[in-house]
């Protein structure tokens, strides 16, 4: 269906202009541009620019840093992603599961979607705060630890700061989905298992889980894909310290670039981080294709 | 129904002697479900709602020891003292670029996704993908080029340059949700009003574009909120305080100046959250109303 083209050539290259010199300008152009860059020995600090061929990419690969980064951002990314979905998809399963205030209780965990990233920067500091944080003071009063941790000074207990600020920020989102998703299965499905005997899990496990696959691992990779550019918080906290510990390929990229101004090496990153994330959507999209034919 | 079968099962029907057990069985099963519910809400919100409560402790409680949770002494002086034109300059910059980016994203989106939801255009599922795609890409490989663009023609500490920035972050989002919604509206309206002797851009902006008024506006929070959020382009395209956008100028600024007084910081906090939340608040009706009454009075 659709009307044709060629009906209209004036009115579309019209209504198509905008956006195809905003996407070529801004999108298509820089990335091209900057993988260019990536050969090169480019600085804003000197006028010249030299090709240098593979050697940022020698450099970097041989550099035992850019694997620890590496390492850091999915780890930190793959422990958020898989901790607010988990929590996503657990409170849609209770806020469907006929409580009272359903609404209430929806709308009150979604305001947490609406907390700016600098703010959960800002937060979360004074909550991790070592002396006077909320965080160690309630862990304490559980008996979880005996002295404060110093979030902030270790390297596994920044790491988990980050990653609890990243997987509540996500929560609300998936949650979201996962309850749309949960609304729309047939409800006669879920309760002719439920006539046939099989129990809450079972019934989890053997009928809703199956239907929801799809739709989990579609919103999972959304927010996972969305936690790889984010690094507010990691900016104001921790500068990606202590000891690199928390330095992810965003802040790494951004730091190489405007902080030692070193654009040649910062692109190799990028390139590198490109080729990654394509290799990685060709794996999946086969992966998807296959359980498809299955 | 679902729901009721999700919770209890449904059992044959108890005998008598089991009827009462039944009925603790169910109850029991209702109140520790209520109580999850609750328990989960308390841990999610605790976070918001201690910015609150420190936001409006005076100094001296703040480290009080163990932590009222409800301010003992409250006071607004965190809210009005501490912060100066700085930070109204900040909120001003935030907007602007948060209004512009708005207005661009969308309105190019809206275009480029009514073109690709009703014309056979070859390649049509290649263009999307690709807009699907480009929202993985890594964006400080895209600001090193755009950096180096902006120093050419002179876009470094200007609202244009940041409103670029958050435009073309944002942009393929509006195409995919306007698309989706251009999907559904029916094409016989266009139809007829082409029948009627309408042109095609009269069609478009006067009897489209205003049916799709409530995902134009989800696109346009959509896009602000993102612009709001977004430090790395206020912190690279800017050097001059005064033009920063609120993230980057927090970040600069007050993160030194107002280290330790922790009722300041949440107070900032609030104050940053404040239009997000009421922007939410004040349009999650109007997305709901009309999208298909719309198109019934149109």
């Amino acid at each position: 269906m659709g009307f044709s083209p060629r009906q209209a050539p004036v009115f579309l290259a019209a209504i198509f202009a905008p956006s195809i010199l905003l996407v070529g300008l801004f999108i298509v152009y820089p990335v091209v541009n900057s993988v260019g860059l990536a050969f090169t020995d480019a600085s804003p600090l000197s006028s010249g620019r030299s090709f240098v061929g593979l050697e940022n990419f020698v450099y970097l690969l041989e550099d035992g840093e850019f694997w620890e980064v590496l390492w850091n951002t999915v780890f930190i990314v793959g422990a958020a992603t898989i901790i607010a979905t988990a929590c996503g998809y657990g409170l849609a399963t209770l806020l469907i599961s006929g409580i009272r205030a359903a609404a209430i209780f929806r709308a009150a965990i979604f305001q947490v979607w609406v907390v700016p990233w600098i703010v959960i920067a800002i937060l979360w500091g004074w909550l991790f705060s070592q002396d006077y944080g909320l965080v160690n003071y309630l862990l304490m009063q559980v008996g979880l630890i005996e002295t404060p941790v110093k979030w902030m000074f270790d390297q596994k207990a920044s790491q988990w700061a980050i990653i609890s600020g990243y997987a509540w920020r996500a929560i609300p989102f998936i949650m979201v989905i996962c309850l749309a998703a949960l609304q729309g299965i047939p409800s006669e499905l879920v309760e002719s298992a439920a006539i046939d005997g099989a129990s809450f899990l079972q019934r989890q496990r053997y009928v809703i889980l199956p239907l929801m696959q799809n739709i989990i691992m579609v919103a999972a990779l959304l927010q996972a894909v969305r936690f790889f550019q984010e690094m507010t918080m990691i900016f104001v906290l921790t500068q990606g310290g202590p000891i690199n510990a928390t330095m992810v390929l965003s802040l790494y990229t951004y730091k190489t670039a405007f902080e030692d101004w070193d654009f040649g090496l910062a692109s190799a990153i990028g390139t590198v981080w490109l080729i990654l994330l394509m290799a990685f959507a060709l794996l999946y999209v086969r992966v998807a294709l296959r359980r498809n034919l299955a | 129904m679902n729901a009721e079968a999700l919770r209890t099962g449904s059992k044959p029907l108890p005998r008598r002697r089991s009827e009462v057990v039944y009925r603790l069985s169910r109850l029991a099963t209702s109140i520790s479900l209520h109580a999850l519910v609750v328990a989960s809400l308390a841990i999610l919100l605790l976070p918001i709602v201690w910015m609150l409560s420190t936001s409006f402790k005076p100094l001296a409680d703040v480290f009080s020891y163990p932590p009222q949770f409800i301010p003992r002494n409250p006071t607004v002086e965190s809210y009005t003292t501490q912060f100066t034109g700085l930070l109204g300059r900040y909120f001003l910059n935030s907007v602007i670029v948060g209004l512009l980016s708005a207005i661009l994203a969308t309105g190019a989106g809206a275009l480029a996704a009514y073109g690709l939801s009703r014309y056979r255009l070859p390649g049509r599922n290649a263009i999307l993908m690709f807009f699907m795609a480009s929202l993985a890409f890594p964006i400080p490989l895209l600001m090193i080029s755009m950096y180096l663009m902006f120093v050419q023609l002179g876009l470094l500490n200007t609202y244009i340059g940041l409103v670029i920035g958050h435009t073309v972050i944002t942009l393929p989002v509006c195409v995919w949700l306007l698309k989706n919604f251009f999907d559904q509206l029916p094409v016989e309206v266009e139809e007829a009003a082409f029948v009627d002797g309408a042109s095609r851009a009269y069609t478009l902006f006067r009897i489209v574009l205003p049916m799709a008024r409530p995902a134009l506006g989800a696109s346009a929070i959509f896009v602000f909120v993102t612009s709001w959020n977004e430090l790395l382009f206020g912190l690279t395209f800017v050097s001059s305080t005064s033009m920063r956008p609120l993230p980057a100028g927090i970040s600069m600024s007050f993160l030194t100046e107002f280290e330790g007084a922790w009722s300041e910081m949440m107070a900032l906090s609030v104050m940053v959250s404040l239009p997000i939340f009421l922007l939410f608040t004040v349009f999650q009706r109007t997305f709901m109303s009309g999208v298909t009454a719309g198109a019934v009075k149109g």
